[in-house]
């Protein structure tokens, strides 16, 4: 086999392997003295379920999020934007919105985010990183505006309670011990995996990222596609800020900070270059799941003071194995 | 619907830009299903009729009609919807892309967005296996070679059953097994009712290809005619360059000068072993077709691009980076000035003395009326239109950008200048300008390299002559009135050297 | 000279005069319905308040006008004010460990620290002049990196005991005679450095050639790589010195610090008309898009808007003008 070939392989399997000696790793480090590992072992289903509940939200985001930027763009709002949702969202369950009307509504703030970068960046021709910073603030600035002041967070209080049920979403077990919003999370997963795969928006996302002057040329709508893919990538944000809500019980005006970047990351450790025209929903997937047991398997053994820094390491880490293998085979 | 005789008629076509009347009325006829050469020297005009075909530029007056009807084109995805595809130099395939998800780009067959599987890709996948069956339809395009895309690109042309395809300097990059499989092609288009414009600089694939040829110059149309009622390569020649065009070349006086600059044994991804001289006073003239490595000889001496072999400047070995090269004493007035050569938002001023700011400044301070002052000389000197030293480039005509771009070149002080097309893209009053300064520069005792693919200018100025081809130096003369254009023409299209 | 004004100056003084114009309506109408705003002691605090994101926005913007970002600078401020006072902190003095420094002699921990902070322009540096990563996404690395240390050396809060007397000094003492501090100096002089550096050295001028064509730049002989990487490497050192400034004036090294801080010396030179695109912009365009930042805040609070308020008055804010300089500019070329 020659290096070429060689390398193909690396690039194609390596994140499988990084993640399965994660998994590796952690199971074999004692862990017994956390609490939130249930029997002290990272691989015991406690741990397990609590991982995957904890990962929902950037399972819901992560597929969206590399489509837009494997069609070259980035949208560094996303945090911002599920921190809105979860404010909204908690906010209209304890004004006695039942769940359907909330979460419609929740989705459709999604979509209205989304379609505000896509205007920014598309039609008005703004950088990307530019308008999704100034709406990033701006949708952190409007959702601490809807928390009452001297509050944290939309919360039930002696007066209000918040109803019970907001856990029902993403914390209460329906199936192997694991909530609804997991099991959301994984049809997403399945259903943008196809979309990348089978459908004209997956194709048409490859194409303007690869070369955007030859999709233009061939009929394709770049600026229309591109907004498109903002408003996907709002409304899983929204998702994924509902079922930060549901989670947690209330709405944490900064519960979504630092989301762009566990989603760089992940769309990194999957190999999606940075310059657009190729990536996988699913290994994206899997770099998220790295992420999770990463930081929630660390928490395990060092102090949470470490976390920041062990997710900028990542990051760059990260950029490295991604400079080595998509770079590298570039200029081959 | 009845098809015309001709496929595209050009009438009293012109286009304006501020400075110069680029296409100056022309008219002629391309007739349906032949292969229709459009040659011209570099700067005759074609490439902006081509652009006007394609729908980059609109036209400033005179009239298109494609199969009779008005053609008008907004941009070049309008000008493909109504028939005329282009097949860039820049290639417009998706290399993320398989082959047959190219093909099919922007035309998928879909159900509620779900591409479907249907015969159109059959379809397109077998007018790609009619053009060339080794082309896998699952394959990754970015594994396929120049030519190969190329192909991918002429069949979704012809699936989508354009009319016309316009192809521009489509062998520029591609190897000799390549250009005769190209060939075949072109020459089987015409079965599938394609009618090709084919523009090269290479002659002989004129004769070897053309059904019928149109010359132009200077903006202007000379005449269109069966490729099989030209005598021969020289008298397209003289169609071209008309008869003024070879200014005589005169000899310098013989001294002995010092060697200069010393090359050996050159090689890289294009270079073949190149190994040449250069003295003081000398003007040597790189010549050969886009492609030939040219440009690539002039950045490896530049040490843009990586090489292996020796460089020795003045007796010293040159280290293989821009900023040193420059230190050592050489300057490159690159192949693209707008890109490359000029910081064009910014003024006269700012750009004339970046090469060379120790010059101009004291200590890491700049002394702007020094600046100025050595603006105002050089604007004198080159005589640059332009009212100010504050006028930003961006704002000057492409003559005087050029200009700037020497200006600075100069500013630096150097030994030895490297000119990469030096004229491309410029009047024919500036360009005599131009020769008058490089023939200046040189009577001072410069070393200068020359880049062109332009004969006469080679012809021109140039006291020795490089011919490259394929990125090999397949012979070198020395000018003079003896000099023989045929053979020179003859070897850098492939032929061999004596 | 007289005719045309409007065509004859260039894009970059036409923004930059837009934005001044804007200021000026701007407080004008500030003036007019916030009470008091237009008082002496008032006009001082707009001009000064914003000094540290001043003294970060010379470095962001001549890296803008290179065309890079630098996130890494509110963590960088962070990590360096942890670090200070950790380095200066008594060693071995208390069972608490976040009372015990390294016990250096303080200006040899503040050397230190913003020895540091220029590490952190390095690592920028080698990711994004070397290895020609985007800068968004390397600095946004390093601003975790950074602010990771300022965490781990704190434990996630703050260090603020068994300092030298010396350490408070800096940041807490005024000018004789003004109510003006040592750190508003520091804004003062830097920005005239900047401006000097801007307007009349070789350096400054490379960093516009880059910013306006980096392949021109190359083959004329700047060497850009080493250009970008000088110009972290200040952006770090200006985060540093604003780092240790502030540990001085809270007496207190914070892991939390200057979050956001990144995004506001953004926010200023965008406002001060820096072109993403990179080429142009300036020091005095970023100094008057911080007075800008600072009357609406100003304004605001005097209207008794919460506190609340101002992340969604920056967004606001930064949106409009980004939208009138993308509108004026094309209303200019037409």
């Amino acid at each position: 086999m020659n290096g070429e070939a060689w390398r193909a392989g690396i690039k194609k399997y390596y994140i499988y392997v990084v993640l399965a000696l994660i998994v590796i790793l952690f199971s074999v480090v004692k862990l017994g003295q956390v609490q939130m590992f249930g029997r002290g072992h990272f691989l015991s289903p406690d741990s397990l379920i609590n991982l995957l509940r904890t990962a929902v939200p950037i399972l819901t985001l992560s597929g969206a999020f590399t489509l837009l930027m494997i069609s070259g763009y980035i949208d560094l709002s996303v945090g911002s934007a599920m921190s809105l949702a979860a404010v909204v969202f908690a906010l209209m369950v304890l004004n006695g919105f039942s769940f359907l009307p909330a979460l419609l509504a929740t989705l459709l703030l999604g979509v209205g985010m989304g379609w505000l970068n896509g205007l920014l960046v598309m039609k008005l021709r703004i950088t990307p990183v530019i308008a999704t910073l100034v709406t990033l603030n701006l949708f952190k600035g409007i959702a601490l505006l809807i928390v009452p002041h001297g509050l944290s967070a939309i919360k039930g209080s002696a007066e209000k309670l918040m109803p019970a049920w907001i856990n029902d979403y993403a914390r209460k077990a329906v199936l192997l011990g694991l909530p609804w919003a997991f099991y959301a999370a994984i049809l997403v997963i399945a259903i943008l995996a196809v979309v990348q795969r089978k459908t004209i928006l997956g194709k048409y996302a490859a194409a303007i990222g690869g070369n955007r002057t030859a999709a233009e040329l061939s009929g394709i709508n770049a600026v229309r596609m591109g907004w498109l893919l903002y408003i996907l990538v709002g409304f899983f944000a929204a998702l994924a800020g509902l079922a930060r809500a549901s989670y947690m019980s209330l709405g944490d005006p900064l519960s979504g900070d630092g989301m762009e970047l566990d989603n760089i990351i992940a769309v990194l450790l999957g190999g999606t270059a940075f310059s657009g025209g190729e990536g996988s929903v699913l290994k994206t997937i899997i770099g998220a799941l790295i992420i999770m047991c990463v930081t929630t398997g660390l928490m395990t053994v060092i102090p949470a003071f470490w976390q920041v820094m062990a997710k900028g390491s990542v990051l760059l880490l990260a950029v490295v194995l991604n400079h080595l293998l998509v770079r590298a085979r570039a200029r081959a | 619907m009845k098809l015309t005789e001709n496929v595209l008629e050009i009438r009293n076509l012109l286009k304006d830009f501020p400075s110069v009347r680029a296409v100056n009325d022309v008219s002629f006829d391309i007739k349906r299903n032949s292969v229709h050469c459009l040659v011209g020297e570099n700067g005759a005009g074609k490439s902006t009729l081509i652009k006007i075909l394609t729908g980059a530029y609109s036209k400033s007056g005179g009239r298109i009609l494609l199969n009779g009807e008005e053609y008008n084109p907004h941009n070049p995805r309008d000008a493909k919807q109504k028939g005329i595809s282009t097949l860039f130099q820049e290639l417009n395939v998706v290399d993320q892309l398989t082959v047959a998800e190219n093909l099919t780009l922007g035309m998928e067959d879909t159900t509620l967005g779900f591409l479907r599987k249907t015969d159109k890709i059959n379809k397109m996948v077998s007018v790609m296996n009619s053009l060339e069956p080794s082309i896998k339809p699952r394959q990754l395009v970015s594994a396929l070679s120049v030519a190969k895309k190329q192909i991918v690109e002429i069949a979704k042309a012809v699936a989508t059953e354009s009319d016309i395809i316009i192809m521009d300097e489509p062998t520029a990059a591609i190897s000799e097994g390549e250009i005769a499989r190209l060939f075949q092609i072109v020459r089987g288009l015409r079965a599938k009712n394609v009618t090709v414009i084919y523009i090269s600089h290479r002659l002989d694939e004129i004769f070897e290809l053309g059904d019928y040829v149109t010359v132009m110059r200077d903006g202007k149309h000379i005449d269109t005619r069966p490729v099989s009622a030209i005598q021969d390569r020289s008298e397209l020649i003289r169609m071209m360059i008309g008869k003024t065009v070879f200014e005589a070349y005169t000899p310098k006086p013989e001294r002995s000068r010092e060697l200069v600059l010393r090359c050996r044994n050159l090689t890289n991804h294009k270079l073949g072993g190149i190994s040449f001289e250069v003295r003081a006073g000398e003007i040597a003239g790189f010549y050969g077709l886009v492609g030939a490595g040219k440009t690539e000889l002039a950045r490896a001496i530049y040490g843009v691009d990586e090489y292996q072999g020796e460089i020795l400047f003045k007796g010293r070995k040159l280290a293989p980076s821009p900023d040193k090269v420059i230190a050592a004493g050489i300057a490159l007035v690159p192949e693209e000035r707008r890109s490359q050569g000029l910081f064009t938002i910014l003024t006269i001023r700012g750009n004339v003395p970046v090469m060379n700011m120790a010059k101009v400044s004291r200590h890491g301070f700049i002394n702007s009326a020094q600046e100025r002052k050595v603006t105002q000389e050089y604007i004198e000197k080159l005589r640059i239109a332009t009212s100010s030293t504050e006028k930003e480039v961006i704002k000057l005509s492409g003559g005087n950008q050029q200009k700037v771009v020497f200006s600075k070149c100069l500013f630096a002080d150097a030994d030895l200048l490297m000119l990469d097309e030096p004229t491309r893209g410029i009047d024919v009053g500036a360009k005599s300008e131009i020769y008058g300064i490089i023939r200046r520069l040189s009577e001072e005792g410069k070393a200068i390299l020359i880049f062109s693919s332009e004969l006469p200018e080679i012809m021109n100025i140039c006291d020795s002559i490089y011919l490259l081809y394929d990125g090999n130096l397949k012979a070198s003369l020395q000018n003079g009135p003896d000099i023989d254009s045929e053979k020179i023409i003859h070897i850098v299209t492939g032929g061999e050297g004596k | 000279m007289k005719t045309n004004l409007g065509a004859r100056i260039s894009n970059e003084s036409f923004l930059s005069l837009f934005m001044l114009g804007v200021l000026v309506v701007l407080f004008g109408v500030a003036c007019l319905f916030v009470p008091n705003f237009y008082r002496p002691q008032n006009m001082v605090n707009i001009l000064t308040n914003n000094w540290f994101i001043v003294i970060l926005g010379i470095g962001v913007t001549f890296l803008l006008i290179t065309g890079n970002f630098d996130m890494s600078v509110g963590g960088n401020i962070a990590m360096t004010g942890v670090l200070s006072v950790w380095f200066c902190q008594a060693a071995g003095v208390s069972q608490n460990a976040l009372a015990n420094g390294l016990g250096l002699p303080y200006t040899a921990a503040l050397v230190l620290a913003l020895m540091c902070a220029m590490g952190i322009g390095a690592i920028n540096a080698f990711f994004i002049a070397r290895l020609k990563v985007p800068s968004i996404i390397i600095t946004l690395g390093t601003m975790m990196l950074a602010r990771g240390v300022a965490q781990i050396v704190t434990r996630g809060a703050q260090r603020n005991t068994s300092l030298p007397d010396a350490f408070g000094v800096l940041g807490n003492t005024a000018i004789p005679g003004t109510s003006v501090k040592v750190a508003v100096l520091v804004m003062i002089v830097l920005v005239v450095a900047a401006f000097v550096f801007e307007k009349l050295t070789v350096a400054g001028r490379r960093t516009y050639l880059i910013g306006a064509n980096p392949e021109a730049a190359r083959l004329s002989g700047i060497k850009v790589a080493r250009h970008i990487t000088l110009l972290y490497l200040a952006s770090g050192l200006l985060a540093g010195i604003t780092g240790i400034l502030l540990a001085s004036e809270f007496k207190a090294g914070v892991s939390g610090r200057a979050a956001g801080y990144e995004f506001d010396a953004l926010v200023i030179a965008l406002l001060g008309g820096v072109s993403i695109a990179g080429g142009f912009g300036s020091v005095l365009g970023m100094f008057v898009g911080a007075v800008i930042l600072s009357v609406v805040t100003t304004a605001a609070t005097g209207l008794l808007l919460s506190p609340d308020w101002q992340f969604t008055l920056k967004g606001l804010v930064t949106f409009i003008a980004i939208l009138a300089q993308r509108f004026a500019l094309d209303r200019r070329k037409a």
